[in-house]
């Protein structure tokens, strides 16, 4: 995986071969926003830049042709010291296409705007995120935790700096469980 | 329809009530709780509490391998553990670009659609119990399951928790006398199917207490994300075995069971139907499929390693799509693996189906979306 992907000089992997996908439709949707599109292995994918992301997200719902009125799934995955990518699946209910979105967030500004105002669908799902990987969502209606403890909000489990065995400790005060001894 | 405060004016003076359901309670199928605000017999809010039986199944499948994986899936959607198995098989095949056999392929297919009759079998048993019909069609709906995990067994060596399928194939070969036994267990299946019709779809009462109840419009389906059967019966006919399809299901014959109602009652005839479509497909499969062939590529490696890449696979389970979002940067472990469950994003869509019907009625909501809450929380 490139790390460098903000550096203005490394589309080297821009010649990707995009004939067959709905890239060309994609991008004069997207017309003006900051894009990077990548081949993945089934569905196309765009990089965004995170202050652009939820324009352009809605720009893809309201476009007729592209018709994106389907969020599949919302995820995050830590890439430890490159920051965190917030992830969107989009589907078509109408056109049958799918597409997948990237926003790259720095490890210093865990920020991003709130998608529920685009599709209701991302509610829970960016619930489930901001506990699990200490992404903020601004704008979120609701923003408790999901599955996790209500007051566990000070250690995020999904994140690979987070030990497998020691989410009891890591708990707070009064939660875990005490050491006894080794 | 529903008796509200204005009904009865407003000298009287009243107070919304919460009260709480679950997690323990029998009618939210596993520990799902929610708070309902009444006012009187009517539910005015819902506030779902989920999370009781959360087990870090995706961190838990960073730190192992692919193979070691497959376990944690079948207790993701323990109902259905086939279909949530084939999802993350299928992803670890798109990564590491594995042709699988075509036998094999059927096999898969053949189990899957047995999985959705198994699965449904126990949603029709235990919607029974919500709506009031106590006990006769859940045992109905056992005997009809039992023949199922009976054969499950006979294949897979479990009844529930199979990890049959394998990155690439299938653990190992079927038994010789398969084709005849599932023949067999369908025999059963069509009488049985034919039973539940009798008994809950063609009954007055049932109709009376399931349609007009809970319902969601198509536009407000999509826009919160459901999937299968609950979305279909909004008159979205969205099928990801026909949209997008896996396996061989483009050499099959089959219809997407929907409905245009989005009511209770179009939930549960959305599944009656595609129980129907389910045994079609698998006679197609049993025609279709070799009867001796590998089940395995010749050449798999002993550690499975993958090139660096990501894939979203999506499957069409019994109660939705499921779908397994796999990064993997090289190595023999998904570096990040996602589940989009079916449940999770239909049981969003509850406030809106349940806001202004009676408590009771939210029962039967909740019932018809068909959770299963170990892939809610994973």
């Amino acid at each position: 995986m490139t790390s460098d992907q903000t550096d203005s000089s490394t589309p080297v992997e821009a010649p990707d071969d995009l004939s067959g996908t709905i890239w060309s439709e994609v991008d004069r949707a997207l017309s003006g926003v900051t894009v990077r599109p990548e081949r993945g292995v089934i569905d196309l994918i765009v990089h965004i830049p995170a202050d652009e992301v939820i324009g352009g997200l809605r720009r893809l719902k309201t476009d007729e042709t592209l018709d994106f009125n389907y969020l599949r799934c919302l995820t995050a995955v830590d890439l430890e010291a490159d920051g965190m990518d917030v992830v969107y699946h989009l589907y078509s209910t109408n056109k049958k296409h799918n597409l997948t979105v990237k926003a790259r967030l720095g490890n210093d500004n865990l920020r991003l705007d709130t998608a529920t105002t685009v599709w209701k669908a991302a509610n829970w799902l960016e619930r489930e995120t901001a506990e699990m990987f200490g992404i903020r969502f601004n704008g979120h209606p609701d923003p408790r935790t999901l599955l996790m403890p209500e007051d566990m909000t000070d250690t995020f489990p999904l994140r690979k700096s987070h030990p497998l065995q020691e989410i009891e400790i890591l708990q707070g005060e009064g939660m875990g469980y005490p050491e006894e001894g080794e | 329809m529903v008796a509200s405060r204005e009904t009865y004016g407003t000298e009287f003076e009243t107070q919304d009530l919460l009260l709480n359901v679950g997690p323990q309670h029998p009618s939210t199928h596993g520990v799902f709780r929610m708070v309902l605000q009444v006012d009187g017999e009517v539910v005015k809010d819902v506030i779902p509490h989920i999370g009781y039986l959360h087990r870090g199944a995706e961190k838990l499948c960073e730190t192992m391998d692919f193979r070691q994986g497959i376990g944690f899936m079948d207790r993701t959607e323990y109902l259905a553990a086939f279909n949530a198995e084939l999802s993350y098989v299928m992803a670890v095949e798109a990564l590491a670009d594995i042709e699988v056999p075509e036998r094999a392929q059927w096999i898969r297919m053949i189990l899957c659609e047995l999985n959705r009759l198994s699965s449904h079998f126990m949603f029709m048993g235990a919607f029974g119990i919500d709506v009031g019909v106590f006990a006769t069609p859940f045992i109905y709906a056992w005997k009809e399951r039992e023949q199922i995990l009976d054969l499950f067994e006979e294949v897979a060596g479990d009844r529930m928790m199979y990890a049959y399928f394998r990155p690439g194939g299938l653990a190992w070969d079927v038994p010789h006398n398969f084709k005849a036994r599932v023949r067999e267990v369908l025999k059963s299946t069509r009488i049985g199917i034919n039973d539940f019709d009798g008994l809950l779809t063609k009954d007055e009462i049932f109709r009376t207490r399931t349609q007009g109840v809970g319902v969601i419009s198509a536009e407000e389906a999509i826009e919160w994300g459901m999937s299968g059967p609950s979305i279909r019966a909004s008159g979205v006919p969205m099928d990801v075995r026909k949209d997008e399809p896996y396996l061989f299901y483009d050499q099959i014959d089959f219809n997407v069971a929907s409905r245009t109602e989005g009511d209770v009652y179009a939930r549960y005839s959305c599944r009656m139907e595609e129980m129907w479509e389910s045994v079609r497909i698998i006679e197609q499969c049993l025609e279709k499929m070799p009867d001796y062939g590998p089940i395995m590529p010749e050449k798999m490696p002993r550690m499975l390693r993958t090139p660096p890449g990501e894939v979203y696979i999506r499957t069409e389970a019994p109660r939705g799509e499921y779908g397994i979002y796999m990064v993997s940067q090289g190595g023999n472990r998904p570096y990040r693996l996602k589940v989009r469950s079916a449940c999770l994003s239909n049981l969003q869509a509850l406030k809106d189906m349940s806001v202004n019907q009676y408590v009771a009625d939210a029962i039967i909501v909740l019932g018809s979306i068909d959770i299963v809450l170990s892939e809610v929380d994973r």
